[in-house]
């Protein structure tokens, strides 16, 4: 696959590096495409975190990149990517499978929602998920108030009725509490892009954010970006700068996205975490290290591009 | 090699005792303070110490108001005019190097009994690094001064740095997560004394959280003494 962007507007600053971001990271991805498939026990045996998991991630971010990328064939290679997906779920009977087999589970409401969200259904899922989702069952608290938001946001997805109010369960949050900046963990410090990415519906209603948890960020966002570039935690670090995307003028950290560009694999990989993979690991292991990453590359990438600052501040130099 | 390592072992425990009775004297814990009775000895590594913590071995004296000046009988005054003298910052000193000796004469012409003999000249010490140093090397730099935090001393570069407030709150957040104790505990002595510290920062909580978080670093307990003895924020 190659994506051409020469011909497309030239509205951000950055717009060369992010741009080489997003195809990079696509390019990538679509010859990864054997990784992303489902294996024929994906809704018995087989570990969701490596096969739901990443297919999952993968429809949703390509879904983003497809509905805010400027550039015309960014947007196609994604809507590619993501028809690649609902077709590996079976056209969406893979959901009514998963809810048959686990039916208070939230992740395959969760998934459904990704595809739900694009006009993608299946009928007989559906018919399952309004049952099990009607049960007073399904309004019990779950002990992980970020990952309610993204049920409730699923819940709009499929067109539910939400089971608890969003800005009360926002409020128990890490970014609802405005956690002490200095006190995340990487638990927490992911907790908090979610609770971003769930209220903005992953970065296209930047408005839902309300502006004290904007200036939170606003305040804070650097310092964080800044430490976890300085530990090589890429896949964080994207998230952090996806999340500058979805703030009011989208102050822009032209020195981190250098960084982040600068840990890619010459074939447009982003490691998870420090140097890149060796040249000679195997395909699998090297999917595992760099998949998540490089999906959120792609997305900040794209949530960068969408918002165009005005100009670019200055880069900062290496500190003890 | 050996013997420079022996060196910098000892000036670090005499820091680390001085470092130690001063955050004491700040908490009205080690009776009546007198920088002189906490060196044991009178050699090269105790001056070197004073001029490591620089303004800091005075700021007993600094309390109300810096009302009871120190060291009537003169041994602090001879002792630090002996630092100032075997330390003198260098023609290639770098702007902390300056701005800590400026602050140590500061501090003595403010805090120890004037005497028959004058204090040496203030250096000149730049301070463009204040307004165009990027957050992190704002934030460090800031941390290395923070004994000139004291009242009244240095006040255009407590200026300076108070209207980069947001950044050192910035630099407070990514030193602890570096688990930088000491560079926290320095900035936080700047913000305690800023108006505009953002709410969410935390900030009197994290000087708390990075007191227990050091082990009891003397270094560490001294910024956490003074930050607490000399507030002039809004909060």
């Amino acid at each position: 696959m190659s994506i051409r962007t020469t011909d497309a507007g030239r509205a951000h600053p950055d717009a060369e590096l992010l741009d080489g971001v997003v195809t990079g990271a696509l390019q990538w991805l679509d010859s990864m495409r054997g990784a992303f498939r489902l294996p024929a026990d994906v809704a018995t045996d087989a570990d969701p975190n490596t096969t739901l998991k990443p297919l999952g991630e993968l429809a949703e971010l390509a879904q983003v990149l497809h509905a805010l990328h400027p550039v015309a064939p960014v947007r196609e290679a994604a809507a590619d990517l993501f028809a690649f997906a609902w077709k590996e779920t079976r056209d969406g009977e893979l959901f009514a499978e998963l809810v048959r087999g686990e039916p208070a589970g939230t992740y395959p409401v969760e998934l459904y929602g990704v595809f739900a969200r694009a006009g993608l259904r299946h009928p007989g899922a559906e018919e399952l998920i309004g049952a099990t989702t009607a049960l007073r069952r399904w309004r019990v608290a779950r002990d992980d108030h970020t990952r309610t938001l993204g049920v409730l946001n699923a819940e709009a997805r499929v067109g539910l009725p939400p089971h608890a109010r969003f800005d009360a369960v926002l409020a128990c949050t890490g970014l609802g509490r405005c956690s002490e900046p200095w006190a995340l963990d990487r638990k927490a410090a992911y907790g908090i892009t979610h609770d971003v990415f769930h209220t903005t519906d992953w970065g296209r209603a930047p408005g839902r954010l309300p502006a004290p948890l904007a200036d939170y960020l606003r305040l804070w966002l650097p310092a964080w970006t800044e430490s976890w570039s300085e530990e090589q935690l890429w896949d964080l670090v994207g998230e952090f700068l996806a999340v500058s995307a979805c703030l009011p003028d989208a102050p822009y950290d032209a020195g981190a996205w250098r960084r982040l560009a600068a840990a890619r694999t010459p074939d447009g990989a982003l490691p998870e975490i420090g140097d890149p993979p060796r040249r000679d690991a195997d395909q699998q292991a090297v999917f595992t290290a760099c998949y998540h990453s490089t999906l959120v590359a792609a997305f900040a990438a794209t949530l960068a591009r969408a918002a165009a600052p005005a100009a670019l501040p200055q880069e900062s130099e290496r500190t003890p | 090699m050996a013997g420079q390592a022996q060196e910098n072992s000892s000036l670090s425990t005499v820091v680390a005792d001085v470092a130690g009775g001063v955050a004491l004297a700040l908490d009205g814990e080690g009776g009546s303070y007198a920088l002189s009775a906490l060196l044991a000895q009178r050699d090269t590594v105790a001056l070197a110490a004073i001029r490591v913590l620089g303004a800091d071995v005075l700021a007993p004296y600094a309390l109300n108001g810096g009302a009871v000046r120190g060291g009537s009988d003169a041994p602090d005054s001879q002792v630090v005019r002996r630092a100032l003298a075997a330390y003198p910052p260098g023609a290639d000193a770098s702007d902390v190097s300056l701005w800590s000796y400026r602050g140590l004469v500061e501090a003595s012409r403010a805090f120890l009994p004037p005497g028959g003999e004058d204090w040496p000249v203030e250096p000149q010490a730049g301070d463009t690094w204040v307004r165009t140093d990027p957050w992190p090397k704002l934030a460090h730099r800031a941390s290395q001064l923070a004994a000139l935090s004291l009242p009244g001393l240095a006040p255009g570069l407590a200026a300076g740095l108070a209207a980069r407030t947001d950044d050192l709150a910035r630099g407070f957040v990514r030193a602890v997560r570096r688990r930088d104790w000491l560079q926290a505990a320095g900035l936080g002595r700047w913000l305690v004394r800023m108006p505009d510290v953002p709410d969410t920062l935390g900030l009197e909580a994290g000087l708390v959280f990075v007191h227990r978080m050091s082990g009891g670093d003397p270094r560490v307990s001294l910024h956490a003494s003074a930050a607490r003895c000399f507030p002039g924020g809004s909060r």
